[in-house]
């Protein structure tokens, strides 16, 4: 994994840097031609993406899969609660589910961007307090996972 | 990921969003987290003993029970009159793992948008040189 992963209090946070300077970085974000493109999962054939990028705007997105030789689906939804440009962009995302906050912030670091994607979906002290009690046997399992596996992207 | 893998984790995540949504319910209360934590920090409690430092009734506390009971995050068990709380750390997993997947599906795809990215500023810097050229 070339991201780099926290878990502590109500959020899980990834952080990754990019060699690209940061309008060019977030300009990916912005459009649903560039999103496609990236955005999606191993198992992924084809993505597809609506969305209408402005505060109070929503977007869909839908994958088609191919699993064991079968074609089947999956979607999201969210909505843009805020969006900064070339700094921030807000939204919370619906997987039917679980709705999540999702914070992008995008920071020049040298000649590159650093992006730090922050979801909040789960309360306070879960995984700091209750979860982290048990052992380390639970972060283990999260980079075992991490390590091999991918799925869904959610947007 | 094979095929059959990617099956068995999209399986898994819609089979599961029944109990990931009553676990994320269950947590997003903080009384109900303060339970949990001190139940973590104490180990098995009667209800009795695991009420009173919260200033709030003991029907009231039962029913926060039996939301966590429900989402599979405590087990109750009797000891003749006494009912005992334990926490069910298995019972977290569900949740664990659905964060494990978001984490794991955002690696990919940075994976694709880096190499997008690094194309996108070749040809740049090539423009770049051929304008020069032709200066």
């Amino acid at each position: 994994m070339k991201s780099e992963l926290s878990i502590s209090g109500n959020r899980l946070q990834i952080t990754r840097v990019f060699e690209a300077p940061r309008r060019l970085v977030f300009r990916w974000w912005t459009q649903a031609e560039q999103l496609q493109q990236w955005s999606s999962c191993e198992a992924a054939t084809k993505c597809e993406i609506a969305m209408d990028f402005r505060v109070g705007g929503s977007f869909t997105q839908k994958m088609h899969l191919l699993v064991n030789g079968e074609a089947c689906e999956f979607s999201m939804t969210g909505t843009y609660d805020e969006i900064i440009e070339p700094e921030r962009i807000v939204y919370h995302a619906n997987f039917g589910h679980v709705v999540t906050r999702v914070i992008v912030e995008f920071y020049d670091e040298g000649k590159g961007t650093k992006v730090v994607l922050t979801h909040q979906g789960c309360p306070d002290e879960f995984f700091s307090k209750t979860v982290s009690q048990g052992s380390m046997e639970s972060l283990d399992r999260l980079e075992a996972l991490l390590a091999s596996q991918a799925v869904a992207a959610p947007l | 990921m094979t095929g059959n893998r990617a099956a068995l984790t999209i399986n898994a995540m819609v089979n599961n969003s029944k109990k990931i949504t009553a676990i994320f319910a269950a947590l997003a209360d903080p009384t109900r987290r303060r339970i949990l934590v001190r139940l973590s920090n104490s180990g098995d409690r009667p209800v009795t003993a695991l009420a009173k430092p919260f200033r709030i009734s003991l029907p009231a506390i039962s029913r926060h029970l039996s939301v966590l009971e429900k989402a599979r995050l405590i087990q109750r068990r009797r000891e003749g009159r006494v009912h005992v709380i334990h926490v069910r750390a298995a019972g977290f997993k569900p949740a664990q793992d659905w964060l494990a997947q978001c984490a794991a599906a955002w690696d990919f795809s940075f994976d694709k948008l880096d190499q997008l990215l690094r194309n996108e500023q070749r040809k740049e810097d090539q423009d770049e040189v051929r304008a020069k050229h032709q200066r």
